[in-house]
C-alpha cells in the first residue's frame, strides 16, 4: 500500500510543536500545584483541606491532559509522515482541549470544585461545599476534553485505514498470520510507531465512548436531580475511561522510543512478529484492565476481578519486555553518544519498567488487599508518568532539537538535568513507595505518621525535579535558537 | 456506489417506521433498561443506514465539520434518552415517537458524518452511538438494586447498659429509625442499602472496627473520597443517629 499523499513536514512539525509546547506548559504549572500539595502534606506550609482537594482535582486532570496533548502531537506528526492528514482537524481537536481546560480551571479557581479528577458518582453532587455550577463547569470541561480526544482518534483511525487498506492492514494481521507469503510479496508491515498510534485511536474511541456515556449521564443528573444513576455502573465506566486515558499516555510516548532511539543510534527499529503480538495484547487488554480498580467492591462480580488481574498483566508485560529488549539491542554497541535526547529516552525506559512492575504488583489481588488506596498507588503511576512518559517526551523533544541544530548539550548541563529530573524524581517517588508500603492512605490532606516525614523528603525530590526542568527549559531554548544545521549532532 | 445507498435508505425507512410505534401503541410503560435497549436497536439500524449512505470518494478531502458532527451525534442521542420520571416526551405517544425519530436521526448522523469524513470511521462513530445506548441500559436512570428494606431495622437504645449491638428490629419493625432514614438518603448510594458496599466500602460489622464515638468522628471529618455531610447537610444529632444505625449493620 502506498500513501495517498504525505503531509508536508513543516505542517506536521507545526502541529506537533503546538501540541507539545501546550502540553509541557500545562505540565509545568501542574508541577507547581503538585509541589504545593506535597509540601503541605509534609507540614512545610498549610493548605486548608477544601483547597487541597480542589488542587488535587486540578493536578490530576491537568497532568493527564498535558501528557495526552503532548503525546497526541507527537503521534500526529509521526502518522503525517506516512499519510496525508488535514491539519485543520488537529487544530479543531486542540480547540476542544483548550475549551475543556478553560472550563476545568473555571470550576476550580472561582468554583472550588473538589471531587477529584475521577469524579466518582455521587461525589460531585452530595455533601459538597462548592456551588452546583462548579460541578457543571467541571463536567462540561471534561466532556470537551474527551471530545477533543475522540476527534483526534477519529482522524488518525480514518487516515490509517486508508493508508494500510483497512483494519487488518493497520494491525498487520497478514504479516503475523501469513508471514512467509507476506514477505514473498515484498510487503512491509507498518512501522512500530504506527501501532502506538492505532492502539491509541482504537482504544481511545472505545474508552472515550464509555467516558462520554457516564459524562453525559452525570450532566443530565446535574440538570435533573431526579434522574437515578447506578453508582457501581458509574464507577465501572469512569475507570474504563480514566484508566485507559492515563495508560494510553505511556503507549503514545513510546513512539518516541521507536523513532527517537534509531536517530540516536543510527540503526532502525523494525516491526517484528513478537512486537505486533505484544501490541495486540495491549489493544485487547488495556481497556479491561481497569477492573483492578474495583477489587474492593463487594458487589462487583468476582470473575471480573480475575479478568482485571489477568488483563493488567497481559496489557503491560509483553509490550514493555519487547520494547525494552528491542531498545537495548539497538543501543548495545551502537557507539551512541549520550546527549540529553538519548539520555532521557533511555532513562524513561527505566521509569517505565519500575512503574510497570509496581503497577503489576498492585494489580495482583493478594497484594492489592494491603496496597489498595495507599500511597503505593500514586507511587506507581508517578513513576511511569514522571519517570517514564515525561522523560520520553523530553527525550523526543531533545532528539528533534539536537538534530535540527546539529549540536548537543555539554556534560555539566546533562548532569544537572539528569540529576534533577531523574534523581529528584526518584527521591520524590520513593517517598510515595515507602509511605504506601507503610500503609499511609492516599488522598489525605493531612497524613498519619510516617506520612509527613516522608512527604518532606519527597518534596525535596520534587523541588530538584523543578530545578532540573528549569535547566532543561533553558537548554531547549538555547538549542531552538541555534540556526538549522544539516550536520548530525 | 448507488446500491449501498439504496439499501441504506431502506434501512433508514424501517428504523423511522419502528420509531413511530408509540403512535400505534399509546403510552408504553417499560423498565428503563429495556427502553434503552430498544433505543440501542433503533440506533443499530440508523447508524448502519448512515454508514451505507455516507460512503464517498476516498481521494477527496473531507471537511473537518464531519468528524465533529459524527462525535457529537451520539451525545445528542444520549440526551434524547434522558430517563426523567416526568419526561413530557415519554408520556405522550406523539412526543415519544418524536423522541425516537430524533434518536434515529442522531444515529444516522453518527454513521453518515463519520463515513463522509473518512471511509471506515462511520463504523466507529455509529458503533459509538450504539455502544452508548447499550451501556446506558445498565445505569442511566437505573437505581442500584435494593438488598434489604431499611424499614426492617430500627435504632438501638443508646441508654447506658444497653448492649448497642445488633438490633433485630423486633421492637418496632414498621418504623424506620431516623438514623436509618438518613442512611438511606445519604449513605446507601455508596455503601449499599444493607451496608454491603457499592462504590464505597462495606459497613458490615463496622462496630468491630470503630465504636460509636469513632464512627461519629469519622462522619464529621471523613477522608475523601467520602463526602463531608456535617455540618452543611447533617446536624450533630443526625450524625449521631446515623452513626448509631451504622453500628447495627
Ligand atoms: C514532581 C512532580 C509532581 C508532584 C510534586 C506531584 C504531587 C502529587 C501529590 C502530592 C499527589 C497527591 C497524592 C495523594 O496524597 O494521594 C498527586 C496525585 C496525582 N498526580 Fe502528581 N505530582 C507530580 C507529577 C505528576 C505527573 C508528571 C503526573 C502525570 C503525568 C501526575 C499525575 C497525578 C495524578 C493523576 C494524581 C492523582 C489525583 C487523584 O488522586 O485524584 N503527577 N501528585
Amino acid at each position: 500500500m502506498k500513501p495517498l499523499s504525505v503531509t508536508l513536514p513543516a505542517i506536521g512539525l507545526r502541529v506537533m510543536w503546538t501540541y507539545i509546547a501546550t502540553g509541557l506548559a500545562i505540565f509545568l504549572l501542574m508541577l507547581l500545584v503538585g509541589i504545593s500539595m506535597r509540601g503541605s502534606q509534609a507540614g512545610w506550609w498549610t493548605i486548608e483541606p477544601g483547597t487541597f482537594y480542589s488542587l488535587l482535582s486540578l493536578h490530576g486532570i491537568g497532568m493527564l491532559t498535558a501528557m495526552v496533548v503532548a503525546g497526541l502531537g507527537t503521534l500526529w506528526y509521526l502518522v503525517s509522515r506516512e499519510t496525508g492528514l488535514d491539519a485543520r482537524v488537529a487544530y479543531l481537536a486542540y480547540a476542544f482541549f483548550v475549551a475543556g481546560v478553560a472550563c476545568v480551571i473555571v470550576s476550580i479557581v472561582p468554583g472550588h470544585y473538589g471531587a477529584l479528577w475521577s469524579m466518582l458518582y455521587p461525589l460531585p453532587f452530595t455533601g459538597t461545599y462548592w456551588p452546583t455550577w462548579a460541578t457543571g463547569a467541571w463536567l462540561v470541561g471534561t466532556a470537551l476534553v474527551m471530545l477533543g480526544f475522540m476527534i483526534w482518534c477519529g482522524q488518525i483511525l480514518g487516515a490509517l485505514l486508508a493508508r494500510y487498506g483497512g483494519l487488518g492492514g493497520v494491525l498487520a494481521v497478514d504479516y503475523v498470520l501469513h508471514n512467509r507469503a507476506f514477505a514473498k510479496l515484498d510487503h512491509e508491515p507498518p512501522p512500530p510507531q504506527i501501532f502506538a498510534a492505532a492502539i491509541t485511536a482504537i482504544d481511545g474511541l472505545i474508552a472515550g465512548t464509555a467516558g462520554l456515556t457516564v459524562g453525559v449521564a452525570l450532566i443530565v443528573r446535574w440538570l435533573d436531580p431526579t434522574v437515578a444513576i447506578d453508582p457501581l455502573w458509574a464507577k465501572n465506566l469512569t475507570y474504563l475511561f480514566g484508566h485507559t486515558f492515563a495508560n494510553l499516555t505511556m503507549y503514545m510516548a513510546v513512539a518516541g522510543i521507536y523513532v527517537g532511539l534509531p536517530i540516536c543510534t543510527r540503526r532502525a527499529y523494525h516491526t517484528s512478529v513478537p512486537l505486533v503480538l505484544a501490541w495486540w495484547g495491549t489493544l485487547l487488554f488495556v481497556i479491561i484492565a481497569y477492573f483492578h480498580h474495583l477489587y474492593m467492591d463487594f458487589v462487583q462480580a468476582e470473575s471480573l476481578k480475575l479478568v482485571g488481574e489477568l488483563a493488567s498483566f497481559l496489557a503491560a508485560i509483553p509490550v514493555v519486555v519487547i520494547t525494552v529488549y528491542g531498545a537495548v539491542l539497538l543501543v548495545h554497541r551502537s557507539g551512541m553518544r549520550w546527549t540529553l535526547g538519548s539520555m532521557f529516552l533511555f532513562t524513561g525506559l527505566i521509569g517505565w519498567v519500575v512503574g510497570g512492575a509496581a503497577a503489576v504488583l498492585d494489580s495482583t489481588i493478594p497484594f492489592n488487599v494491603d496496597l489498595h488506596n495507599t500511597l503505593w498507588v500514586p507511587a506507581h503511576f508517578h513513576t511511569y508518568l514522571l519517570e517514564g512518559v515525561v522523560l520520553f517526551t523530553l527525550g523526543w523533544v531533545f532528539v528533534n532539537l539536537e538534530q535540527r541544530a546539529g549540536a548537543s548539550s555539554g556534560a555539566l548541563i546533562r548532569w544537572l538535568a539528569g540529576l534533577g529530573v531523574f534523581g529528584g524524581g526518584a527521591l520524590f517517588v520513593l517517598g510515595f513507595y515507602i509511605a504506601g508500603a507503610a500503609g499511609v492512605p492516599r488522598r489525605y490532606a493531612v497524613e498519619p505518621p510516617p506520612g509527613p516525614y516522608l512527604a518532606g523528603i519527597a518534596t525535596v525530590g520534587a523541588i530538584l525535579v523543578l530545578v532540573g526542568l528549569l535547566v532543561v527549559a533553558y537548554e531547549a531554548l538555547r538549542l531552538a535558537r541555534l540556526p538549522r544545521s544539516e550536520v548530525a549532532p | 456506489m448507488r446500491r449501498p445507498r439504496v439499501v441504506g435508505l431502506v434501512v433508514l425507512g424501517v428504523a423511522v417506521l419502528v420509531a413511530g410505534l408509540p403512535l400505534l401503541r399509546g403510552p408504553i410503560e417499560l423498565p428503563v433498561t429495556q427502553h434503552h435497549l430498544l433505543h440501542a436497536a433503533l440506533l443499530v439500524g440508523a447508524a448502519l443506514a448512515g454508514v451505507l449512505c455516507g460512503r464517498r470518494d476516498a481521494l477527496r478531502r473531507a471537511s473537518p465539520a464531519w468528524i465533529v458532527l459524527a462525535m457529537i451525534a451520539p451525545i445528542l442521542a444520549m440526551l434524547l434518552m434522558w430517563p426523567s420520571a416526568y419526561s413530557f416526551f415519554e408520556q405522550h405517544p406523539a412526543g415519544h415517537a418524536f423522541e425516537h425519530v430524533g434518536i434515529v436521526a442522531c444515529g444516522f448522523l453518527a454513521g453518515f458524518a463519520g463515513e463522509r469524513f473518512a471511509a471506515g470511521v462511520g463504523w466507529a462513530t455509529g458503533g459509538s452511538a450504539v455502544l452508548m445506548a447499550l451501556l446506558a441500559a445498565f445505569g442511566f436512570g437505573v437505581a442500584p438494586p435494593t438488598a434489604v428494606p431499611i424499614a426492617a431495622v430500627a435504632e438501638p437504645s443508646l441508654q447506658p447498659g444497653a448492649s448497642g449491638r445488633r438490633n433485630t428490629g423486633a421492637s418496632s419493625p414498621a418504623q424506620p429509625s431516623h438514623g436509618a432514614m438518613i442512611y438511606a438518603t445519604n449513605c446507601a448510594v455508596c455503601h449499599g442499602t444493607a451496608g454491603e458496599g457499592v462504590s464505597g466500602p462495606s459497613l458490615k460489622d463496622e462496630r468491630t472496627r470503630k465504636n460509636l464515638r469513632q464512627t461519629i468522628e469519622w462522619i464529621e471529618n471523613p477522608a475523601p473520597p467520602m463526602p463531608k455531610f456535617y455540618p452543611a447537610v447533617l446536624t450533630a444529632a443526625d450524625v449521631r443517629a446515623v452513626a448509631t444505625y451504622v453500628q447495627t449493620l
